[in-house]
């Protein structure tokens, strides 16, 4: 039995569906029990939040967690779905620091809200970008110019027409 | 060996153009002019200019010697393009930072930001004024001579922290404000350590220095005070290399915390003024160096080659030798932290230099020496 | 006396942050009061780029992640395709990968080398370290024909078998480096300024290491004796015989030496893979899911199509780089191109970390603490 499956049998309200990630078990969890169920997951000994990534599937999101155990060798994937509208999940900052930045680059890059999150801001996108590129339904031809402001910090904007010297 | 007072430098002229029956003429000549101190003036800045065309000469081949010895260190050749093995490098570098734009930022003040570089690289050719490049070979022979260095000495921090504050950039002031509590707390063993130093001789003057160092220990070691007082030398050293701020104790620049230190702000002639006075500074330190502590320009007497002559190169090979030793280190070492340096400063260098104090008075009075 | 706390901008452009990082330093005097970290200067959107690309078309942007080792990049992210898709790969080529992997951890470590002791302020090491690294590169250069940006890892095998005469050029430089390991030993471990700065400087606890996502050398050094080379086995690894080098302080110097060890782990490694290398092919001779007629021949050098498409699904497979876990989420759809690529790199989440280790020091012992986390850019902002 493997680790979905024990939380399976432990947490049969929670976990919805159990399967394979390929080669590593994967549990669906009810994305209102994401908290209590990662803090379950820390006690079974899965100190490692490896991964998380958030998916866009156009009619809702997905955002997975990959979790290792350095123990017992051990692999285990939570996977959370949330609407297209809004998609929001708690932050498992409090039982990961990792997840401080993993969860700031998947809002930065996906757009998906972590609440719970002390410092929710981009990472590696500059503040005032818009839209959040790895959406399916990004403008790629929409062209945004970076400068550097007077107090050094970013400024965004959508009229590259004074930046560029080229005519 | 040759003992004595000597001359100096501006004696050492006329007696050359006496000698060869030029003075009396001149003399004579500025005489019917009624302008006889016109004669005078005019020797004493020959003699200046002879002093700084050679500081300018010796800083383009430190500059030189710097590059070529990380080269030797790293096993790469370094400069190699510009005349023979690279020589006329330094020229190239002067020739690039003098057609470079001098950039003033723009919320610098505008004075004291151009009038630091000047402050450095005067106080670092003023240092040479009493130092004996060899017999005779001496501006003026002060009899507060290693008083004066080490008073002229504590000038650069001050333009360091004006250049520091003056360029509005917070890495500057950083650098500024490193280089004067290294300045300060390296200060005091620095003199410490000199002043055994002077309690054996019994002067401050450098001449007298020099020729109390004439002569062996038992016969054979030459009576250099590093034989006598190797620990003075040791603490002399390290206080000397904090002093000129290079690795390991390059704090005022430390290219990899503070970009720069207190010229990242400075471009074209004034970074030159800082560069060149660096590398002066590296020269006159390390000649205070071997004038304290190898004996000055001592050496045996080679036949019947001028006195002059045969003790400037005595002199050049010593110094030469200290600043190898100075590069080496750099290209060897890491950098210590700032505080660490303190720590080393105040708490084993200070008392290490009284204890220092301590024995030089005791074999004084004891009369070992 | 009235004090004030300085904001301290270093960076992004600055000496010693290996790139265009940039922090956000509180100083009080000397002493850093808080850290903050900001990135994203160097973002080429490698994960949406992805998206655009076919699976082999994707294998050189993998090159531009990790620059200083990017044959791992190449084979993390050729190992999910290959999962996903269920390729098999000849023993030999696996043999191959495994021996590009390790050269360049060596040489990732001697970049590491150089440019750590030169934040420190010695100028020599990194001359010493380019001059072995050179060596290797050479070697790279004979292989593939590229320096440091490989593509030479792709899904079914390698683009090339071993050129010949590059058996004995590899011993040559191995016999070298292990002697040249000693010497770093010897010049480095000993000085007493080195000890200084590395010694109790930017400490963190195991579990602390752990749970800010640490992996890689950085989070050996705390002590953990973890390895995915040994833990989650991949290729040849479970046949070969290496130690996972680790030290207990957590401390700088400890994250140096567990560097240091591995080169000489890796040399290890590398003698027995190039003693072994095993006959045959050096990619895969079947076809796998065929994308419909193209009329694209594929390689001629290869037998792996230009053109593929993995059955639908989703992996995560992640190797240990030479920087730590590096970590590719690859989702198929079912088409020529995938879906989703999700990076996690090492240098990113290993970063996580730095405010907590160097609040309370001062700047030389954030450059020192930052050097031994080992970070590159182009890993970091993607």
């Amino acid at each position: 039995m493997n680790a979905a499956e024990e939380l399976k049998q432990s947490f049969p309200e929670s976990v919805t569906g159990v399967g394979l990630q390929t080669n590593k078990p994967l549990a669906v969890i009810k994305k209102e029990d994401l908290l209590m169920i990662a803090g379950k997951v820390k006690e079974m000994g899965f100190d490692n939040l490896s991964v998380v990534t958030g998916i866009d599937y156009v009619d809702h999101f997905e955002v997975i967690y990959n979790f290792f155990s350095y123990n017992n060798k051990q692999n285990l994937a939570l996977k959370v779905i949330l609407e297209r509208e809004n998609p929001a999940v708690d932050s498992l900052f409090s039982l990961y620091k990792v997840a401080d930045w993993l969860e700031r680059e998947t809002y930065d890059l996906v757009g998906i809200r972590f609440s719970g999150h002390p410092n929710l801001v981009r990472i590696l996108l500059p503040d005032g970008w818009e839209g959040h590129p790895l959406r399916k339904d990004y403008d790629m031809n929409k062209e945004q110019w970076v400068t550097i402001g007077e107090d050094g910090e970013d400024i965004v904007s959508t009229d590259g027409s004074g930046i560029l010297r080229r005519k | 060996m040759w003992t004595g007072d000597g001359m100096n430098a501006y004696e050492l002229i006329v007696s050359i153009l006496y000698s060869i029956d030029v003075y009396d003429l001149l003399l004579d000549a500025f005489r019917s002019a009624g302008m006889e101190y016109a004669l005078r003036v005019i020797i004493v800045l020959v003699e200046l200019a002879v002093l700084f065309g050679f500081v300018l000469i010796t800083v383009m081949f430190l500059t030189w010697m710097e590059r070529k010895v990380v080269a030797m260190v790293q096993s790469r050749y370094g400069p190699m393009v510009t005349g023979p093995r690279g020589l006329l490098q330094p020229v190239m570098d002067g020739i690039k930072l003098i057609g470079k734009e001098d950039i003033i930022p723009a919320g610098a003040d505008r004075w004291i930001f151009t009038l630091a570089p000047f402050v450095v690289f005067v106080a670092a050719l003023l240092v040479f004024i009493p130092l004996p490049f060899g017999y005779s070979l001496i501006i003026s022979d002060l009899k507060v001579g290693l008083l004066y260095i080490i008073a002229i000495s504590a000038v650069s921090p001050v333009a360091i922290l004006l250049a520091g504050w003056a360029s509005n950039n917070k890495y500057s002031l950083m650098g500024a404000m490193r280089a004067v509590a290294q300045d300060i707390s390296y200060t005091i063993p620095l003199a410490l350590a000199a002043i055994a130093v002077v309690v054996f001789t019994g002067s401050l003057s450098t001449v007298d220095i020099v020729n109390a160092q004439s002569g062996t220990l038992f016969g054979i070691i030459p009576k250099w005070f590093i034989f006598i007082t190797p620990l003075g030398f040791i603490l002399f050293l390290i206080a000397s290399i904090a002093e000129m701020g290079r690795i390991p104790f390059d704090f005022q620049e430390s290219e990899q915390e503070l970009v720069a230190g207190f010229f990242t702000e400075y471009s074209g002639m004034k970074f030159a003024m800082f560069f060149l006075a660096e590398y002066a500074h590296l020269f006159a330190v390390s000649g205070i160096v071997v004038t304290l502590f190898f004996g000055g320009w001592t050496g045996p007497v080679l036949g019947n080659i001028p006195v002059q002559i045969t003790s400037l190169i005595y002199f050049l090979i010593k110094t030469y030798a200290v600043i190898f030793f100075a590069m080496w280190l750099r290209d060897t070492v890491p950098r210590v932290r700032i505080d660490q340096l303190l720590n080393l400063g105040w708490k084993i260098m200070v008392p290490l230099a009284l204890l220092n104090l301590l024995f030089a008075g005791f074999v004084v009075t004891a009369g070992v020496i | 006396m009235e004090t004030e706390q300085l904001l301290l901008n270093m960076g992004p452009v600055h000496p010693s942050t290996h790139g265009v990082l940039r922090f956000k330093l509180r100083m009080d005097g000397e002493i850093i009061r808080d850290c903050q970290v900001v990135m994203g200067y160097l973002h080429r959107g490698t994960e949406k780029l992805g998206e655009m690309k076919t699976y082999l078309q994707f294998v050189p942007y993998t090159d531009r992640l990790d620059y200083i080792a990017a044959m791992p990049n190449n084979y993390a992210y050729v190992k999910a395709v290959e999962e996903l898709a269920g390729i098999e790969v000849p023993e030999r080529a696996e043999f191959i990968r495994v021996l590009c992997m390790e050269l360049n951890r060596v040489v990732n470590h001697l970049v590491f080398l150089g440019s750590l002791l030169l934040d420190l302020g010695a100028s020599t090491p990194i001359m010493y370290g380019f001059r072995e690294r050179e060596k290797a590169l050479q070697l790279f250069e004979m292989l593939c024909g590229a320096r440091m940006t490989f593509n030479y890892i792709k899904p079914g095998g390698v683009r090339e078998d071993l050129p010949e005469g590059f058996i004995p050029k590899l011993n040559e430089f191995m016999k070298d480096m292990e002697k040249r390991v000693d010497d770093y030993e010897q010049l480095i471990n000993g000085n007493e300024i080195f000890l200084l700065r590395m010694k109790n400087i930017g400490v963190i606890s195991a579990e602390e290491a752990v749970n800010y996502g640490m992996t890689g050398p950085s989070l050996r050094g705390s002590g953990v004796k973890y390895d995915i080379r040994r833990l989650e086995p991949y290729s040849i690894y479970p046949d070969l015989d290496f130690k996972v080098c680790s030290y207990p302080e957590g401390d700088s110097y400890a994250r140096y030496m567990v560097r240091i060890d591995e080169m000489r782990e890796s040399l290890h490694i590398l003698r027995q893979v190039a003693d072994n290398m095993p006959p045959g092919k050096a990619a895969t001779t079947q076809r796998y899911g065929i994308a419909p007629e193209t009329g694209i021949p594929s390689s001629v050098m290869s037998y792996f199509p230009r053109i593929f498409t993995p059955p639908p699904g989703e992996v995560y497979s992640r190797i240990e780089a030479p920087k730590g876990e590096l970590g590719f989420y690859v989702v198929s759809d079912g088409t020529t191109k995938p879906y989703r690529i999700k990076i996690r790199s090492p240098s990113f989440c290993n970063l996580v970390a730095i405010p907590s280790m160097i609040v309370g020091l001062k700047i030389p012992d954030l450059i020192a603490a930052f050097g031994t986390i080992d970070v590159v850019l182009g890993d970091v902002d993607r």
